[in-house]
């Protein structure tokens, strides 16, 4: 032994590996650490020193001792459980008999075995509840996956958990854009804040390229990267100074994407140009991507951005600092700082700003909002509604399960009794079908993450606009813990519960009924357990009926404007090209007239904003001769067309006229104003003649028409006050294409982009949609829940189904002797029947009676995705009663007929 | 009643002296020429079993000072311990007579 060496010296630097090893020891049971515990640490601690002498790597000896830990510390507790139970149990034979000592490894071993080869008897069996519950599991880990991505993930910056939204908090909008003012003196808030800046994405043309085409872009102050925190991965990034209003440079920082893509990763990107909106700008460096791209939120957080321009060169008339709010914030919190704290701090400096400036600020103050917040949202809900249901799904099936087992188990009981009666204590009985579960419950686990993955590809495919699902979900860590959780708890529902209630078998009544025994108690739980199955399934069926109800109330929806066979695109000219007004309405009126002349196009106009598109705006206007206070104005939303958008989107002209081409930009303003914001603002009194004042022009406004309202944003806006301004008047570099056509909308593209290219070769276009598409993709994401939700409620419905099936047959099985009995004895075959449906008919009602209000209650708590429906809408809980209803007689039925085709002489012989 | 190898290993071991954990696992691998080389987990599982029945004890006594570690554990083979180790050491040479006489091992 004269090679191990010695702690002579400090004990406690010796103590430190140990300290490791014990977590080790740990894994043992409370008494055999007490023995031997302190022992066994030093002897792992010597074998792994001189393991480390001999020159294995630090891994192989690791893994080796846990390898050695596993094993041993799992063969313990399984000792020491199997002398708890038996402990607890009537045991015949005694204790410590050598035949007894073989280790607990080896029982387990067999009994695996053992379990094995049952399956392969009665391949059914196994077959079908390995799949169910796999199928539980595989759903329940797609979904985890998904929320997982969703809800829990921080954003993929450095401390993306700090990031957060700065909003301007107006009396009429909570969540409103900023101006460049109040940017600079947010800015200097360093208490709250360890950075702000100030971006906004937009649609940018490239040109000076092959073919003239949009990028997405971001025009945003130097303190932008300073906020996310992002590193150069070549050159450098724009500095506050060089993106300020006034002091801006024409250079641009670009994505890694972009680079790929348009400089196929050659580093000579770094000084050269590109023309971006008509203006020459110099690649100053190249933004490394955020680390984890994979799971990022699809449209967020400037990830799929390909450049970033400093903001000073914003194409708005009049520069930045002039425009007014129009931008939005966002910033990093300082360590500790939290949401509440940083609005307290806001709150104070608005107000000084408020009493700076107070006729610009108008009222106005600030507020944060996390990032993960406003990202996920909206979506908690539906997320968290989706995964309800699929863990009620993983319910019934592990319901359905275990009641097999119990059939099972009980099927078994003559062989239970024999083993027992060989010798087989309570504990290997009952260690045998607890292996048996648990296996079945690995198994399905397996099968259920492979499924879950296969599935997630589906759901992934699927991806509703709203839900904000990234575009790879990653298996991480907390996935396979989750499923290893529902896998475990899967093996107690199922394995332990009838497991332990079989094992206590009355051996000689057992072994004389020839394995009939009656068992009366476990017969109560499997008719509540089947309670519970249907209950939870009229539950799922009726929320996905709320939910398909919302989706086709959604659908009916009247928009205001006839979305089919139109055509839309969106373009936004270069300032630089087309500096004056008149220049923009000259391109505007050639390209109308150009497209006009397409084959198949019926009507043409140019729309700043076309309904459904994402695009919005309102603006504040005053009411001539109806003076109100500052800051208190009402609001309306906007929209700028030429001549024949009412015509082309078939909105109703209900009374004065339309724009025409003589409304532009020499004669007095005039605007078009809808039906809600003529009954709003003259109530009463016709609003044609009637003057406005808005913030775009200086000469009050004429109103020469009223027009039917139209949704904008979504179906499921409230009618509001819209105003339309004459694009002649107000001609805007940023405006969409509208035409409606006689044929397929998308059959014209490549010649309504010719056309254009005729006015200018150089305009890049994009957005082209049919606008049927814009409206529908609207609904997509109730679509997508209604979609998920029903075929949840229909495996549901299948599995109770199942599990209805399999609880009557069994109890009839059961009774087989009984009823022959009373059949021998004159009952009819009608009347047995009736009582077996009978029977399934009192179960249903009680699960019934339990499963309308839970509906009624969850649809409550789910009331914010429900659309025009009420949680309590009594027909969709009638369609959800009838149908199972109708599903459990089914079910009931052929059991039922089995019972009446009971052979009386049969039935009494099988004695 | 046969006992595992793992057991009648131990018992072996501690046969000649007391022995601390590690020294065990030592002088198994020496018995048997580095074929059985047991992990500390599965010795000491033995160890808390043969402990519990009464086999081995740990030790009161200390050995020399030079070789003694004063935190380390020691066992030692009991009475019982050692009548166990012996009626198996009989069997298995019964067991051995048997087999020179069916020629499978040579005289020796």
């Amino acid at each position: 032994m004269a090679e191990l060496s010695r702690h002579s010296g400090d004990p406690a630097k010796a103590d430190m590996p140990r300290r490791r090893v014990w977590w080790l020891v740990w894994a043992y049971p409370p008494r055999f650490r007490r023995d031997v515990g302190q022992s066994l640490v030093d002897a792992l601690d010597d074998r792994m020193r001189a393991r480390r002498a001999a020159g294995l790597s630090v891994t192989a000896i690791w893994m080796s001792a846990l390898a050695d830990t596993l094993r041993n510390a799992t063969a313990e507790w399984m000792d020491a459980l199997r002398i708890a139970v038996r402990r607890s149990a009537f045991d015949v034979r005694r204790s410590g008999s050598a035949f007894e000592r073989r280790t607990a490894m080896d029982s387990l071993m067999q009994d695996v075995r053992y379990a094995f080869r049952l399956w392969r008897r009665r391949p059914g069996f196994a077959l079908v509840a390995i799949v169910t519950l796999a199928l539980g599991v595989g759903a329940n880990t797609a979904m985890f996956s998904i929320v997982n991505a969703v809800l829990l993930r921080p954003l993929p910056y450095a401390h993306g958990d700090r990031l957060a939204v700065l909003w301007a908090k107006t009396a009429s909008r909570p969540q409103s854009l900023l101006s460049w003012d109040e940017y600079l003196a947010y800015r200097e808030q360093k208490e709250s804040f360890d950075a702000v800046a100030l971006w906004l994405g937009q649609s940018v043309n490239l040109t000076a390229v092959n073919e003239p085409q949009r990028i997405v872009g971001v025009f945003a102050t130097g303190s932008f990267f300073d906020v996310l925190e992002v590193k150069a991965e070549r050159g450098r990034f724009f500095s506050e100074e060089e993106s300020a209003a006034g002091t801006a440079k024409p250079v641009v920082v670009i994505s890694h994407q972009f680079w790929q893509r348009q400089f196929a990763s050659d580093p000579s990107a770094i000084g050269a140009a590109l023309t971006l909106n008509g203006t020459p700008m110099t690649v100053i460096g190249i933004m490394a991507p955020p680390f984890d791209m994979s799971s990022v939120p699809a449209d967020g957080w400037f990830i799929n951005y390909d450049v970033f321009i400093p903001v000073g060169l914003f194409p708005v008339p009049g520069g930045i600092e002039h425009a007014g709010p129009g931008m939005l914030g966002v910033t990093r919190l300082k360590p500790g700082v939290t949401v509440t704290a940083a609005n307290a701090n806001l709150a104070v400096v608005s107000s000084r700003l408020l009493a700076a400036n107070p006729k610009a600020q108008n009222g106005r103050t600030a507020e944060v909002v996390s990032a993960q917040e406003s990202i996920v949202g909206d979506s908690r809900t539906p997320l968290l509604l989706l995964l309800a249901s699929v863990g009620v799904v993983l319910l019934i099936a592990c319901v359905n399960v275990s009641n097999l087992l119990v059939a099972r188990a009980v099927d078994r009981q003559r062989e239970i009794a024999l083993r027992s009666a060989l010798g087989a204590s309570r504990w290997a009985v009952l260690r045998q079908l607890g292996v048996e579960a648990m296996l079945l419950a690995a198994v399905s686990a397996a099968l259920g993450l492979a499924i879950g993955r296969w599935s997630l590809q589906g759901l992934t495919w699927l991806r509703p606009p709203s839900v904000p699902i990234p575009d790879q979900i990653p298996l991480d860590t907390r996935v396979l813990v989750f499923t290893l959780g529902v896998g475990a708890a899967v093996a107690l529902l199922c394995g332990l519960a009838p497991a332990l209630r079989m094992t206590q078998p009355d051996l000689n009544r057992v072994l004389q009924a020839g394995g009939r025994s009656n068992t009366g108690g476990s017969r109560v739980t499997r008719d509540v357990l089947v309670v519970a199955e249907i209950a939870l399934s009229v539950a799922l069926i009726a929320i996905s009926g709320l939910l398909i109800h919302s989706m086709l109330s959604l659908q009916r929806v009247r928009v205001g404007f006839d979305s089919s066979n139109v055509f839309t695109l969106q373009f936004r000219l270069p300032t630089a090209k087309y500096p004056r007004p008149e220049e923009i309405a000259g391109f505007f009126r050639e390209a109308v007239s150009h497209v006009r002349g397409v084959a198949g196009v019926e009507s043409v106009a140019l729309v700043r904003r076309v309904p459904f598109s994402g695009n919005w705006g309102d603006t504040p206007f005053t009411v001539e001769g109806r003076p109100v206070p500052q800051g208190q104005e009402p609001r309306a939303g906007q929209n700028i067309v030429t001549p024949d958008y009412f015509k082309t989107m078939r909105i109703p002209l209900m009374r004065g006229r339309d724009f025409t081409d003589r409304d532009d930009l020499q004669s007095p303003p005039v605007t078009v104003v809808n039906e809600t914001m003529a009954r709003m603002t003259w109530p009463g009194d016709d609003a044609i003649g009637k003057r406005i004042n808005v913030p775009d022009f200086k000469e009050p406004l004429t109103v020469i028409g009223v027009v039917g309202d139209t949704k904008h944003r979504s179906s499921t806006e409230p009618a509001q006050s819209q105003l339309y301004l004459a694009h002649y008047q107000l001609p805007m570099i940023f405006s969409s294409l509208v035409a409606r056509t006689a044929v397929q909308p998308l059959s014209i593209t490549t010649e309504v982009r010719r056309a254009i290219w005729t006015v200018d070769k150089d305009q890049p276009m994009w957005s082209v949609a049919p606008l049927d598409r814009l409206v529908e993709s609207s609904h997509g994401s109730t679509r997508f829940l209604a979609s998920l939700l029903a075929m949840f409620a229909g495996v549901a419905l299948l599995l109770a189904a199942v599990g209805i099936y399999g609880v009557m047959s069994y109890a009839v099985t059961e009774r087989t002797h009984e009823i022959g009995i009373r059949m021998a004895l004159g009952a009819s075959a009608d009347r047995v029947m009736r009582e077996v449906v009978g029977r399934g008919l009192i179960l249903t009602s009680i699960a019934l009676a339990v499963g309308v209000p839970a509906a009624i209650g969850l649809g409550r708590l789910a009331r914010g995705v429900l659309f025009a429906v009420e949680p309590s809408d009594p027909l969709t809980l009638a369609v959800a009663t009838v149908l199972l209803a109708s599903v459990s007689l089914a079910a009931c039925y052929f059991p039922a007929r089995r019972a009446s085709r009971v052979d009386p002489v049969r039935a009494l012989a099988d004695e | 009643m046969p006992l595992r190898p793992v057991e009648f290993h131990v018992l072996l071991a501690l046969a000649p002296e007391e022995r601390h954990g590690y020294a065990i696992l030592q002088e198994v691998a020496n018995l048997t020429d580095g074929e059985l080389e047991i992990e500390p987990g599965t010795l000491y599982r033995a160890l808390h079993r043969m402990l519990e029945d009464g086999w081995v004890a740990e030790s009161a006594r200390r050995p020399a000072a030079d070789v003694d570690d004063e935190r380390r554990r020691y066992y030692r083979l009991t009475p019982l311990g050692r009548r166990i180790a012996t009626a198996e050491a009989n069997r298995l040479s019964r067991l051995v007579s048997v087999a020179r006489a069916h020629r499978l091992l040579p005289d020796g």
